[in-house]
């Protein structure tokens, strides 16, 4: 009985596919939609402005100036369009536009989950999920040119010290994952964010370990200067000590006078050696180590240096601010009645 | 090991002895006859004039690279931890803290690179003691050529030198810091000067860094000096006018051109003004694989737009095509560092046998760090307030809180007017049009998205996304085939399902339509379920009745027990009467069961048989009660033998019975 019913179950499954194979597209690498995997993620591509002219996303070379840091929500209603516009070739009837509104909403939501899977880094898992808002930035700047993979990670929550060295994981639950990242022009990058984040780091690429000083840039060509902060010998914190000048050779520029740093370091502070007679080589080597640096943006904490990040804190969605002033307005209709 | 991240620096790594020939000597005494001295000879070899590429783990900044290396010193990474201290700088045999290796950084024009490896006698000052200089492991070697002044300003002090090599121990699984080292334990050399930029004019600086020997020249090392908190650019000794000399290196290296125009007394000037006339001035560098040339010409604002490298660079990349590319790039790399310093030089020149070299060059003032601090920071929609000598826009631009922008717009008609566009970029969070009752307003072409805004003027962002869709769409064949092959099956599909909505006898879902294999199979399953009979037939009852056996048909049952009682060899009626007074299963298992052929069967196929029946009943017992085993012992269960499932009969007792030895 059991094999007769087998026999009639799977029977039935292969007519029941041979006949939904019609029309449902098992994918290969997601498995299955209605939208053929191609055109989804072209669409998908789309949505994450693929091929987009540059003057279509920037009008106006003003919104964009050199060394500028731009950042931006996305306009859904704006990659919609995109796409319906996509969808619109070849709709010749009204039968042909009566489809497209009928199948329009599901393949939204497809193109919507596979937009997320454009970017999909080795080794991370692929992430699904119906789509939410998308930000991001524009960065012109020489830094783009000059820094070949610089590193770009947005965070929801601020759970990486923003001088510590390490990070945490792509699939970390705070870490937002970025939907796109490409070079547009030389000197210009697009990050795409999934969500609003509320820290972005970009960071200096990591070519090894290295060592050197922080160059004074203010200071005038003549009269060029560096600097060294002084770190605890044992642990390797910063100490909360006036950063050290350093000493060059009188005649050559960039040449350092190292026993005399040596000895400044070890006046800067009794945490600098452990040794009374002064800095041992590795305690040197230490004080001397530089790591790649990270701009961190959005962080509050670095308010009092950078005033102008505040302007990427929203306080208020548009559609809060909407109701606030809806309510406001109702109460002012409802005092200027009463008396 | 350090961790995963994590490195241990150390402040060095001493070997047990220096490099060089070593004479064993072994001694026996107080023995009964003398023992002959034993000598045996031991070389502790080293590199000395040139580094084995397999002991350079790394080098930064790397070897041709142009950057903001500025604030960074450079640095070379050794595989073995020892190698800076297996030779002692003073010449001695004692292994001494101080290293014998230095990295010299020296800029364009202060100082010059032999343009051939020569022999290594020749590759030190001359009247420095080496020890056992028959101790090298190469013949010929790179040699660097700098004056006294030079030295003085830019070689590390002998006090500079050991705080400038140290050990550095990494995991070496950790591929960033330990780069397929083999033990993790690195020794670094630092350099003494950073690579900077120069400032005051903006060009580029081209760096050439050099790994020397200091061997016997340790007492050369300049004094300490007055430090200095501040510096300008300023090379240390300028010798870029022998440029004009290197033109016609090769005439020159012949003796053909003794009669060169030179004005010696230059030589030891330091700081000649370098301006752009300089570079233009001088007569055609030559080859094309000449970097100074283009350095020289190379304006600031032309390093902003043109991001594309120096010739210098372009030469190196260039010179990597050519077959004999590793000498090639070597040689193309040290162009610019070979002025003939030590012919003209009024002053002493120093010799350094050179291990390794690159060059690189430092093309950027600012530092990563400052850019980013210097960027500015906004929302896209915001506009950079103009500087205030700025000339005023030819047509400033109109960007509103909402982030459109005034842009021209022709109309169809050929007016001229004026139209908002805002691109996908907001500054504002911005909601997204969600369906109602499950339907999506669509667009079928452009002029739908066409908006008015209150203001009279049209509202175009909507409408040119939605072209440059299409056009992106129509741009690719393929996309076009699959949306139109979509759309067919999507048809294709509509007509079988109103086919299938006639033949199937359940209404269908209209909701799941979309998916018919689901759909399909979750109705025939609850049919299934619900109507077992009418889909697969009548159930099979769980055991068939067995076949009739011949010859028992028709006996009553007091005449079956006779002839199984027969069979055995029991006497029925005694078992009867038995059984009236203890019980049938008593009965039988006192009575005696008669032996045939007692005296031919032996021991040991009285147990095997035994075996066999006691398989075969167990057996028996697995087909009459088929999950036997899978009962079994479970979790909690009493460890039980299948047999002790049911209470012990008779037939087990036969079983168990001893063996009756003195059975007749």
């Amino acid at each position: 009985m059991k094999f007769t019913a087998d026999a009639a179950v799977s029977y039935a499954q292969v007519a029941a596919t041979q006949i939904a194979g019609q029309f449902i597209e098992t994918d290969p690498i997601d498995g299955d939609h209605l939208v053929p995997g191609e055109l989804r993620r072209f669409l998908a591509g789309l949505r994450l402005l693929q091929g987009v002219p540059f003057s279509y996303l920037v009008p106006d070379a003003d919104l964009l100036p050199p060394e500028s840091i731009r950042f931006f929500y996305i306009d859904r209603n704006w990659t919609d369009a995109l796409v319906q516009g996509a969808l619109s070739v070849g709709t010749v009837t009204t039968t042909d536009r009566a489809q497209l509104e009928t199948v329009y909403p599901q393949l939204r939501d497809e193109v919507d989950e596979t937009e997320r899977t454009i970017r999909t880094p080795t080794g991370e898992e692929r992430l699904a999920g119906a789509s939410g808002t998308i930000t991001g930035f524009l960065l012109r700047s020489r830094i783009v040119s000059g820094w070949p993979a610089l590193h770009v990670r947005a965070y929801s929550e601020d759970v990486v010290g923003d001088s510590e060295l390490s990070t945490v994981a792509e699939s970390h639950p705070s870490r937002m994952k970025l939907l796109r990242m490409e070079r547009l022009a030389p000197a210009v990058l697009l990050v795409l964010i999934d969500g609003v984040p509320e820290v972005v780091h970009i960071e200096e690429p990591r070519q090894g370990v290295q060592f050197g000083a922080r160059l004074d840039t203010d200071a005038p060509a003549t009269a060029r200067r560096a600097e060294v902060h002084p770190r605890h010998a044992t642990t390797g914190d910063p100490l909360d000590v006036p950063d050290v000048p350093v000493p060059f050779r009188p005649g050559a520029p960039g040449v350092i006078d190292v026993r005399q740093l040596r000895a400044d370091l070890k006046e800067a502070s009794p945490q600098t050696h452990t040794d009374p007679d002064g800095l041992k080589i590795h305690e040197f080597a230490l004080q001397m180590l530089r790591f790649p640096y990270r701009q961190v943006f959005g962080d509050p904490a670095n308010a009092e240096a950078n005033f102008e990040l505040d302007r990427f804190q929203v306080t208020a969605t548009f559609g809060e601010w909407e109701t606030q002033l809806t309510i406001h307005l109702a109460e002012v209709d409802t005092d200027g009645g009463t008396p | 090991m350090p961790s995963t991240g994590h490195f241990i620096l150390r402040s060095n790594v001493l070997p047990p002895v220096t490099a060089g020939p070593y004479e064993l000597v072994s001694e026996q005494t107080d023995t009964p006859f003398a023992i002959n001295t034993e000598h045996t000879s031991v070389t502790v070899s080293a590199p000395r004039y040139t580094m084995p590429p397999d002991q350079i783990l790394s080098s930064f900044p790397p070897a041709n690279a142009e950057g903001a290396w500025g604030d960074r010193l450079p640095q070379i990474v050794l595989k073995r931890r020892t190698l800076p201290w297996e030779r002692n700088p003073l010449g001695l045999v004692d292994v001494s803290d101080t290293p014998w290796l230095a990295l010299v950084v020296v800029a364009e024009g202060e100082a010059e690179l032999s343009r051939e490896p020569r022999p290594v006698s020749e590759c030190v000052t001359s009247g420095t003691v080496l020890r056992d200089p028959s101790d090298r492991d190469v013949e010929q070697t790179y040699c660097l050529s700098v004056t006294e002044t030079v030295v003085g300003k830019i070689f590390p002090c002998l006090e500079d030198l050991p705080m400038l090599t140290h050990v550095r121990e990494v995991d070496i699984n950790d591929t960033e810091l330990a780069n397929g080292d083999d033990d993790g334990f690195l020794a670094v050399i630092l350099a003494n000067r950073l690579p900077v930029f120069d400032a005051a004019t903006g060009t580029p600086v081209r760096y050439l860094a050099c790994l020397v020997n200091l061997e016997g020249q340790l007492e050369e090392l300049p004094p300490p000096s007055e430090p200095r908190r501040d510096f300008q650019w300023e090379l240390a000794q300028d010798w870029v006018f022998l440029q004009a000399v290197t033109d016609d290196a090769d005439t020159w290296v012949t003796g053909g051109a003794t009669s060169t125009a030179i004005d010696i007394s230059q030589a030891g000037t330091v700081g000649l003004p370098q301006t752009e006339s300089s570079g233009a001035a001088r007569p055609k560098a030559g080859s094309s694989l000449d970097g100074a040339t283009a350095m020289r010409t190379t304006t600031n604002a032309e390093t902003w737009t043109q991001v594309t490298g120096t010739s210098a660079t372009a030469a190196v990349t260039a010179a990597a095509s050519d077959p004999n590319a590793a000498a090639v790039v070597r040689s193309a790399m040290t162009i610019g560092f070979h002025l003939p310093i030590s012919v003209y030089a009024a002053e002493r020149v120093l010799k350094f046998p050179v291990l390794a070299h690159w060059s690189f060059t430092t093309n950027e003032g600012a530092t990563f760090e400052t850019l980013m601090q210097d960027l500015g920071v906004g929302l896209l929609g915001e506009l950079s307030t103009p500087a205030p000598d700025a000339p005023p826009a030819p047509t400033p631009t109109t960007v509103v809180a909402s982030g459109h922008l005034q842009l021209d717009h022709r109309t169809r008609r050929g007016d001229t007017s004026q139209a908002w566009y805002r691109g996908p970029f907001v500054p504002h969070p911005a909601d997204r049009e969600q369906p109602v009752d499950g339907a999506l307003s669509v667009a079928h072409s452009a002029d739908h998205l066409r908006r008015v805004v209150p203001d009279g003027s049209e509202d175009l962002s909507y409408a040119a996304a939605f072209e440059i869709g299409r056009l992106l769409a129509l741009s690719q064949l393929s996309v076009t085939a699959g949306l139109l092959r979509f759309r067919q099956e999507q048809f294709g599909a509509a007509r079988l399902r109103a086919v299938v909505d006639d033949v199937l006898p359940w209404p269908i879902d209209t909701d799941q339509t979309r998916d018919l294999r689901h759909l399909l199979s979750t109705l025939f399953v609850g049919q299934l379920a619900s109507e077992p009979v009418a889909f697969a037939g009548p159930t099979r009852p769980v055991a068939d009745p067995g076949r009739p056996i011949e010859g028992l048909a028709g006996l009553s049952e007091a005449r079956l027990d006779q002839l199984v009682a027969t069979g055995f060899g029991i006497d029925l009626d005694k078992l009867a009467r038995a059984s009236e007074a203890v019980g049938v299963v008593a009965a039988l298992g006192d009575t005696e069961t008669p032996l045939l052929q007692r005296d031919n069967v032996d021991e040991a196929s009285l147990t095997a048989l035994r075996a066999g029946l006691t398989d075969e009943v167990l057996r028996l017992a697995e087909m009459a009660i088929p999950d036997l085993r899978a009962r079994g012992p479970g979790p909690g269960d009493r460890r039980r033998s299948p047999r002790a499932h049911w209470r012990r009969d008779a037939l087990d007792d036969l079983l168990d019975r001893p063996e009756p030895e003195e059975e007749t």
